[in-house]
Order: structure tokens, then C-alpha cells, then sequence
């Protein structure tokens, strides 16, 4: 267990609460690291998008051979929409949330401030009570929106990761398509395979995301 | 750890002076807060920076009870005035502060709601605590461009917010001035380069002197008192401000 910062020694008011509001603006920090891997996310969709677009194109060039691989690509051109609109949909709530991350961060550090005026004053001054009592409630309120938004955002990751899989099967299977593309075969491989590839990296991405928490327990 | 002071005491009306924190770290500039009681109401001035707040609200209750604090007065808008608003309304939500309304719309930024401040207009206004009535003095560009003092007309003492402020070496850390040109070399540099209107500089060694001072109390530095308030308006008013050097 840590020892109270308030005690510890060789260190003066300012630098305790530096050294606590540095460890809590890890909240803001995870905000930040959840929004860039949308934005690394909705980039990569964006990049389905095209890369589906030119594979209409070529399975239209391919003819009959490629008739399966185009109506994959399609697929995958809807999934690319698809997936924009969640991330789109994601990235508002984590713009909200730095309003709501932030909130926390103050009260926690006016919460430790008074806390340390309270130590150095003493319980018995009137009025520290309910003070202190007050502070710790609207943090609690705060951090149970936080805890909310937290949920909430866990949870489209999931569904977007289900989204995902959904792609990572149209990108095999458009793998296996590419087989039967006759002259149009190796063109329409190296196609799936970039599929494959952006959607591991998609992949990648959403695990990121629902390994990052909003509320630091 | 700072301590409160009593400057002033007649009966139930008293002054403290929340000065010298010999723990404060050199970086953060060294300030007063003073606090007016009168009865059952209280009124603190220039309650400080957010950092020192823990020391202020100590020295604060070890004299007074902090729940009869009614307001705060800010004689201007910067951090070492009024960034810790924020944590007093965490003490107290209903405390109203005092301000230029020229920063009405800027002090949130540090806390408070819309029913928190009280905006005093440029010519002034008169503040009532307890039995007595203040007055928000004008002292707009000294130096802030929305800025002003409180006189309390019955103590006879004026609150003059950064005027008379001075930067003083840690081995001068007595209360009051102790030897006037000694003293004074170390806020004609701060006065040279903070204040930066002559114009509004006479208007205020003016408006001053026709008040009644026994003390003229600053956010930094010592406090003047008797002969030595007269002897600062008139240093002040021959003094050339607004110079980058010299």
C-alpha cells in the first residue's frame, strides 16, 4: 500500500500534488490513446473502401471468372461504411468523455488539495466535514458517469469487433474466390491478401481499444 | 506553514494577515491574504494560488472559523490572486466573490457558477460585512486593467492589492517596514515594470490620499503603517512606470 503522499518526505504541497495529478492524468492520457486508435481505425476503413472499389473494378475486368470475387468485394465495400459509421459513432462518445474524464481529474485533485488543508488544520475545524463529505460524492457521482460512458463504449467495441469478424471471413473468402479469377488469379489473390492484412490490423486496433479502461480502478 | 497575524482588533472586528510560509517552494511567488472579520461574517482578500491553498485555509481556521467566511474579494484576475477559488467554493459553495466585472466572465475559467460573482463596477461600490461597509476602491491599470482595493474606513485600512508590493530577500521577513528606503529599493523595480500607467497612477495617489490610512496593506511584501503610508503614496506618485529597465 502506498503511504499517504501528504507524508511523504522530502517533498513539498506543490510537488505531492503534482506527483498526483501526474498519476491521474493517466485518465486523460487513456482518452487520448482510445481516439487515436479510432482515428488509426477509421484511416484503415477508409482504406477498405478504396481498396474494395478498385476490386469491383478488376473483377469487373476479370469477367465470369471473378463473379463471386466481385460480390465479395461489394460486401466488403459495405463493411468498410459499415465500420466508419461505428468508429464515427465511437469517436463522439470518447469526445464526450474528455469532458467527463477531465471533471474527474479536478475534483480528484481539489478532493486531495482540501484533504491536505483538512490534515493540516485538523478534523475539528467546522465545516471540513461536510466539505470533504460533499467532494467525495460529486466525485462518486462523476466517477459513476465515467464508469457509465466506460460500459458503454466497451460495449460497441465489442460489437464492432464482431463487425470485424464478419470482415475477416468476407476477406477469406474472397481469398478463396481469387482461386477460380483464371489470368485475373494473382491479381485478385494479392487483393484478398491486402483484405486479410488491413483487417488484422483493424483487429488489432479494437483490441487495443477494449483493453483500454476510462476509469483507472 | 503560514500563520495568520492580527493586524487589527476592536472587539469583534479584527484583521488577519496570512504572511511568510518559510516551507513555500522558491518558484511560487510569496503572497498575503488578509481576512476580515466582523461578527459573525468574514471576508478574505486575495485568497492566494492554488498551491498554497492548503496553508492558507490552515492559517485561515487556526484564527477563525472558515464556515463564516461570507466572500472573497479579488483585487484583480491573476493566478496568485484567485486561482484557488475553485477549492474554497469546494469548502464553501455558497461563497460569493468580489471582482471588476471586467473578469466576471474570465474568473470562471477558475471555478464558480453564475450566482458566484459579485461584478464591481469601474467607479466601485461599497461591500457590506458584518456591521461595517467596505469600499472597492478604483485602481484600474495598477495593474490590471480591471483592478481594485478595499478600504475599511473604521480599521483605516486599505488593501491595495499589488501597490506597495515589494520582492523581498528571504532575510527580510519581518511583518511591517521597518526602515522605509531599505524597504523600498525592492519594490521600485516591481512598480517600474508592473504598473503601467502614470495617468491612472496620479488618479489613484489622489483618490488615496484623501483617504484616512493607518495601514496600506499589500498582496506582497511588508505592510506599511503610520507615516510610512504617506511616505509610499508620495514615493509612488514621483516614481516613472510603465519602463521596461531601469
Amino acid at each position: 500500500m502506498r503511504l499517504p503522499a501528504a507524508r511523504e518526505p522530502g517533498m513539498n504541497a506543490p510537488e505531492r500534488h503534482l506527483k498526483r495529478t501526474h498519476r491521474r492524468s493517466g485518465e486523460l492520457a487513456g482518452i487520448v490513446l482510445v481516439n487515436e486508435e479510432i482515428k488509426a481505425i477509421v484511416a484503415t476503413a477508409f482504406r477498405i473502401n478504396l481498396m474494395a472499389l478498385n476490386a469491383i473494378f478488376l473483377a469487373k475486368r476479370a469477367g465470369n471468372a471473378a463473379l463471386g470475387f466481385g460480390v465479395l468485394s461489394n460486401e466488403l465495400r459495405r463493411f468498410a461504411q459499415d465500420l466508419t459509421r461505428r468508429m464515427s459513432s465511437l469517436r463522439d462518445m470518447t469526445s464526450g468523455s474528455v469532458g467527463s474524464v477531465t471533471g474527474v481529474v479536478q475534483q480528484q485533485r481539489s478532493t486531495a488539495i482540501l484533504a491536505e488543508a483538512i490534515r493540516l488544520s485538523g478534523e475539528g475545524v467546522p465545516g471540513v466535514r461536510e466539505a470533504r463529505k460533499r467532494g467525495a460524492l460529486r466525485l462518486a457521482e462523476q466517477q459513476a458517469s465515467l464508469r457509465a460512458l466506460d460500459m458503454r463504449l466497451r460495449a460497441a467495441v465489442e460489437e464492432t469487433q464482431q463487425l470485424v469478424e464478419l470482415g475477416g471471413v468476407l476477406a477469406r473468402s474472397a481469398k478463396i474466390e481469387a482461386a477460380y479469377g483464371g489470368g485475373f488469379s494473382p491479381a485478385l489473390m494479392q487483393v484478398s491478401t491486402d483484405f486479410a492484412e488491413v483487417i488484422a490490423q483493424i483487429k488489432r486496433s479494437l483490441e487495443v481499444l477494449g483493453k483500454e479502461r476510462l476509469v483507472k480502478d | 506553514m503560514k500563520q495568520a497575524h492580527c493586524i487589527y482588533q476592536d472587539d469583534e472586528h479584527r484583521w488577519l494577515a496570512i504572511a511568510r510560509d518559510p516551507t513555500k517552494p522558491g518558484y511560487i511567488i510569496d503572497t498575503n491574504e488578509y481576512v476580515i472579520i466582523d461578527g459573525d461574517e468574514a471576508l478574505l482578500c486575495d485568497p492566494g494560488g492554488i498551491e498554497i491553498f492548503p496553508s492558507v485555509f490552515s492559517a485561515l481556521s487556526a484564527e477563525c472559523d472558515p464556515t463564516k467566511l461570507a466572500g472573497i474579494f479579488a483585487s484583480h484576475q491573476d493566478p496568485d490572486i484567485i486561482s484557488s477559488l475553485a477549492l474554497w467554493l469546494e469548502f464553501k459553495p455558497e461563497l460569493k466573490c468580489y471582482i471588476s466585472w471586467l473578469w466576471q466572465s474570465f474568473l470562471p475559467h477558475f471555478g464558480g457558477t453564475d450566482t458566484t460573482f459579485v461584478p464591481i463596477p469601474d467607479p466601485g461600490m461599497a461591500i457590506k460585512l458584518g456591521g461595517l461597509e467596505l469600499q472597492a476602491i478604483p485602481a484600474h491599470y495598477l495593474h490590471s486593467s480591471g483592478n481594485h482595493h478595499l478600504y475599511d474606513p473604521k480599521a483605516k485600512i486599505l488593501f491595495s492589492g499589488d501597490v506597495g508590493a515589494a520582492l523581498l530577500p528571504p532575510d527580510q521577513n519581518s511583518l511591517y517596514v521597518e526602515d522605509f528606503s531599505r524597504h523600498i529599493r525592492h519594490a521600485e523595480g516591481f512598480h517600474k515594470r508592473w504598473m503601467g500607467s502614470d495617468k491612472a497612477k496620479r488618479d489613484w495617489c489622489e483618490r488615496v490620499s484623501r483617504l484616512d490610512i493607518d495601514m496600506l496593506v499589500p498582496q506582497h511584501g511588508a505592510i506599511y503603517q503610520g507615516a510610512d503610508v504617506q511616505r509610499f503614496i508620495s514615493w509612488f506618485a514621483a516614481l516613472e512606470v510603465g519602463v521596461l529597465r531601469g
